[in-house]
């Protein structure tokens, strides 16, 4: 019984990880922001440094760090009128030198570093399945909502502004909800894996589809299908579930290719 | 009415406008013309409110520039619209944009907001084209569904930036055309072009500017001289014959 729950925390932490992400992927790759989804994990782990040094909780004080730092690239790049992605490479670069340091100054043996860099869904509890169903659930709300807002910001962000779109206030809370959605799912896909799931299921979605609404439901189902694959072959061959996942995407891509005449993202 | 009143702007420690006091009355085919590094994009994207103002007033039929623009939207057509060659929208979509400013944060495009967007493409020539995605567009193709989202907003104001630019001759006769008709219908064109001749045939205003302003008047009374005062020596004008 107790193998039972354990294993469904893990596959429908799989599950939901991947939903969660692949919603916000096709306007990760439009905007060819994959970058900042690579900062933000990065960055997530000065977070992760900080709550162990402090005896903090470690996923509040991860969530609250990384949504800080996000909104403060926003209000640097902005005031110092520095390009974001500079902006962005030193505070990811910082980030890892300062958590490098802060954990080897806890002298926390317990910690186990290569569950957060390359993730592990089988440490996933039920309260952070229920988490993860919350975050997604609210990643369908934000896309359906401000649907038409976030669809000419993607297009262009300054002739949104000309014609009076309101995609300000949207790109904050889109880039707040990046973060949120980055540092949630660091335990289940990990730091340096995570961004492979904010690209991979949207780029196989353009290669199949035009239509930004499609895409978003064919990369919500493309990431729900190699999470339950993945999580399979992980279990039947005896591999680590979150590479096997990206790896089973690779292949996917791989296939969209060949399937769609469009490579767009 | 345009009213620029004291404008200066400053880039990087470098002065682009300088004393630009201008008028533009309703109605006019207003044509900016001026070398390159003259301050043209930057004027408009000043009235634009894409750049703030540093110095200087701005008042658009009475009301001043901020609270102006809170309220409405100019028709725009940029010289170069960035975005992903394969962005996912339809000419439509594009069209559509021109009104989504109109409506609610949060609200859905409704139907009567599609119709005064084909309505807009076809009054550019462009409605049989609604459906297909914006990176199967020629270039002229664009240009006419971006002057279909400039319109489709209702602004008496258009502003142009080298609409000539991406197009070629047979076509840029085609869309000054299509200009001069809206300007008929009741809207003042602003449009920055380096074609003299085209200007000469379309336009009823013309603002001769290098960082300073050289003339702001009737197209026919403007002479070569003033012309030839803003754009140096370099200038000649040739008869071209399309």
């Amino acid at each position: 019984m107790f193998k039972f729950h354990f294993l469904l925390n893990a596959l429908f932490g799989a599950l939901l990880s991947g939903l969660s992400l692949a919603i916000f992927a096709p306007y990760v790759t439009l905007r060819r922001i994959s970058y900042m989804g690579e900062a933000l994990s990065h960055i997530a782990f000065a977070g992760i440094a900080i709550a162990i040094l402090m005896n903090w909780n470690l996923s509040i004080t991860t969530l609250i760090f990384v949504v800080f730092i996000s909104l403060a690239i926003g209000w640097i790049s902005q005031r110092h009128k520095l390009h974001e992605a500079n902006t962005i490479s030193i505070f990811l670069s910082v980030s890892m030198a300062l958590g490098i340091i802060l954990i080897s100054v806890s002298n926390n043996y317990a910690f186990d570093l290569a569950s957060y860099l390359f993730g592990n869904v089988l440490l996933i509890t039920g309260g952070e399945v229920q988490t993860l169903l919350i975050l997604s659930i609210l990643n369908i709300a934000f896309v359906t909502i401000f649907y038409k807002e976030l669809f000419y910001l993607t297009y262009n962000e300054e002739m949104s502004k000309v014609f009076r779109i309101r995609t300000a206030p949207v790109s904050r809370l889109f880039l707040v909800l990046l973060a949120v959605n980055i540092a949630i799912n660091l335990k289940s896909a990990g730091i340096i894996l995570v961004t492979a799931q904010l690209i991979l299921p949207a780029v196989i979605a353009f290669n199949l589809v035009r239509n930004l609404k499609w895409a978003i439901i064919v990369s919500a189902i493309v990431s729900v299908l190699s999470a339950i694959v993945g999580f399979y072959l992980s279990f039947s061959l005896n591999l680590p579930t979150g590479a096997t996942i990206v790896l089973f995407e690779a292949i996917v891509y791989s296939i969209s290719m060949l399937l769609g005449d469009k490579n767009n993202a | 009415m345009i009213q620029i009143a004291d404008l200066q702007f400053r880039l990087g420690g470098k002065s682009i406008l300088e004393d630009i006091y201008l008028e533009i009355p309703d109605g006019e085919f207003v044509a900016i013309i001026g070398p390159n590094g003259a301050g043209k994009s930057t004027l408009i994207k000043l009235i634009l409110g894409i750049h703030s103002l540093q110095q200087g007033s701005i008042s658009i039929d009475g009301v001043e520039h901020s609270a102006w623009l809170n309220k409405h939207s100019f028709g725009y057509l940029p010289q170069h619209e960035t975005f992903e060659r394969n962005f996912p929208a339809t000419a439509l979509d594009i069209a559509l944009m021109g009104l989504a400013g109109s409506i609610p944060l949060a609200h859905r495009i409704q139907g009567r907001h599609r119709q005064l967007a084909m309505n807009a493409l076809e009054q550019t020539g462009v409605a049989h084209l609604a459906t297909r995605y914006i990176g199967k567009l020629s270039g002229g193709e664009f240009q006419r569904v971006l002057l279909a989202r400039a319109i489709v907003g209702g602004s008496n104001y258009l502003i142009l930036d080298e609409p000539e630019a991406s197009l070629d001759r047979p076509s840029v006769q085609s869309f000054f055309s299509l200009l001069k008709s809206l300007n008929e219908s009741g809207k003042t064109i602003i449009t920055i072009s380096h074609d003299l001749n085209i200007l000469s045939e379309y336009c009823s205003f013309l603002v001769c500017l290098n960082r300073r302003l050289h003339c702001h008047n009737k197209m026919e009374l403007v002479s070569a001289d003033v012309i030839h005062n803003t754009f140096g020596e370099s200038v000649r004008i040739i008869e071209k014959d399309y």
